[in-house]
């Protein structure tokens, strides 16, 4: 029997929480930051009326399936819902979500910019560092990093339900060793402007969509050896 | 070809380093039968049930559950419903949203069912999960585990925190729906007395080993309390397997198992043993006699000895 449809209608039981809270964030940490604006009038130059409150909304979807691993999965588990079945509905669910997600700051991102950001030239949602130029990378350029802020939550998940805290630790120090032992590297061998000009010289697509696409195919993958032999 | 049995153990172990949750555990489960899952905290039936339902991993022996391997095997896990005492539900579920989704994932789900017994637990099918008190949350498995009417239903110590009123109306409930509706019921328990009367096939299970398995009316029947003057008493149990042995001045009272006649002499009188007296009974005895076989053997590594030993 195939329990990935079923699986999907369970994550959906309480969809009122499981997508109205990043809306519910995103709509609010949009409010605030344009209330923020609208008071401080022109204290604020034009120019300078830029935010990263779009980060919020990442960070809430990453959360968001970091719980659907430590809380559903073990629940569906204990339910008779094979692991196979389980990693196959959150990836369908990320793949949907996100592009769903993307075609909705994509929308947002013309109604700022028609509206004058918002009456008040507050840039929220088409910020200088996501612009891509067509709507086709637009929109990869804001569905790809949920992607990745997703699978980097299943898989944090997946390995606190295989391996407990000791293999969060592990995970955390690991990587903790690794960027700093590249930064080491990088100050000794004064390699800091090249890095800084490859960054620059990357496409915006290049850097919000390709790398975070591979990073979250590795993520996923490596979550998918993981939960194999994770128990509830 | 004989349809298999809804459980077939054979020689199933599960070891952490020296430690054997379960030792060579082998045991059949037949189908349309109420099984209970006997032993001590510890005494490796939760393991044994994950194990059955591929939540838990085997070191070693065969599993199968309908004659498969239950690990990943989504057919084999939509006809098995695990009703744990340590389920976890997600934080944003409310009571409905588990019934919900216990509908959806159960093909035999039975709606009219699960609402009678929302009625009679009394459950706020609105109220989140983690508010409720244990009793409460012990409600709702026993909800999910009666309304998903699976071929094979496992309840492990369902009853934490219900009241005597509450666990007799489960027992009842369980007792009609089983009648009307035969399926394959294993209750893992430590109220023996409670559900003697439901259980028809016991296994006791005692550091991961199992000590007894057999049809509960013949287990009771084997064994008999034996009193009357200490010499008349030793005389008639000498042979038999002596379960436990008290003495109070010249007189004796001895649980033996193996004694099918009861003579009416020298003073000696049988009383029937209770599932529960037979269960205690039988785990002590394996104790003491594992303890001075430890003792026997001279001191053995620390950490040793502990289920690993027979």
């Amino acid at each position: 029997m195939n329990q990935v449809p079923a699986v999907i209608r369970v994550l959906f039981v309480n969809a009122r929480i499981t997508l109205g809270m990043p809306l519910g964030i995103l709509f609010l940490v949009w409010f605030f930051n344009w209330a923020l604006f609208a008071t401080l009038a022109d204290a604020v130059p034009p120019a300078g009326r830029t935010t990263g409150g779009l980060m919020a909304i990442y960070f809430v979807f990453g959360s968001g399936y970091l719980q659907t691993m430590t809380q559903a999965f073990p629940f569906a588990l204990g339910m008779g819902v094979t692991r196979r079945a389980f990693y196959t509905a959150v990836a369908l669910l990320v793949a949907v979500e996100s592009a769903g997600f993307g075609v909705l700051l994509g929308l947002l991102n013309l109604l700022e910019r028609a509206t004058g950001g918002w009456g008040l030239r507050l840039r929220f949602f088409a910020i200088d560092f996501v612009l891509a130029g067509d709507p086709l990378r637009q929109w990869l350029v804001y569905a790809v990093p949920f992607v990745a802020v997703a699978f980097l939550g299943v898989f944090v998940g997946v390995v606190f339900k295989r391996w407990g805290s000791t293999g969060l630790w592990t995970v955390g120090t690991t990587t903790g060793v690794l960027l700093g032992g590249l930064a080491v590297l990088a100050t000794w061998g004064q390699w800091w402007p090249a890095v800084g000009d490859w960054f620059a010289a990357q496409s915006v697509p290049a850097l919000l969509a390709g790398y975070p696409l591979v990073l979250a195919l590795l993520l996923g993958a490596g979550g998918w050896l993981a939960i194999r032999r994770a128990t509830p | 070809m004989i349809a298999a049995n809804p459980v077939s153990l054979t020689g199933v172990s599960k070891r952490y380093r020296e430690v054997a949750a379960l030792d060579e555990v082998s045991i059949e489960l037949a189908p349309d039968t109420i099984h209970g899952l006997l032993g001590r905290n510890g005494a490796g039936k939760t393991t044994l049930m994950h194990i059955l339902t591929g939540q838990a991993f085997e070191t070693g022996g065969d599993v199968r559950v309908f004659g498969e391997h239950p690990y990943e095997n989504a057919a084999v896990l939509r006809r098995v419903c695990f009703v744990k005492e340590s389920q976890r539900y997600p934080d944003w579920f409310a009571v409905r949203h588990a019934f919900k989704a216990a509908a959806l994932l159960y093909p035999n789900w039975d709606a009219r069912f699960a609402a009678d017994l929302v009625a009679d637990f009394d459950l706020p099918l609105g109220r989140r999960i983690k508010k409720l008190s244990r009793g409460q949350l012990s409600a709702v498995g026993v909800v999910i585990g009666l309304a998903a009417q699976a071929p094979l239903t496992i309840f492990d110590e369902p009853y934490l925190g219900l009241d005597a009123v509450a666990r007799q109306l489960f027992y009842d409930r369980l007792l009609a729906d089983y009648a009307e509706r035969p399926r394959t019921v294993v209750l893992s328990t430590h109220l023996i007395d409670e559900v003697s009367d439901l259980i028809e096939h016991v296994v006791l299970l005692d550091r991961g080993r199992v000590l007894l398995d057999g049809d509960a009316e013949s287990l009771r029947g084997d064994a008999v309390t034996v009193s009357g003057p200490s010499g008349a008493v030793s005389t008639f149990v000498a042979g038999y397997d002596v379960l436990h042995r008290e003495e109070v001045g010249g007189m004796a009272r001895v649980t033996v198992r193996g004694v099918s006649e009861r003579p009416d002499f020298a003073g000696l009188s049988f009383e029937p043993v209770s599932l529960q007296q037979l269960v205690v009974r039988t785990a002590q005895s394996r104790r003491a006699a594992t303890a001075a076989r430890t003792r026997d053997d001279g001191p053995v590594g620390a950490g040793n000895g502990n289920g690993g030993r027979r």
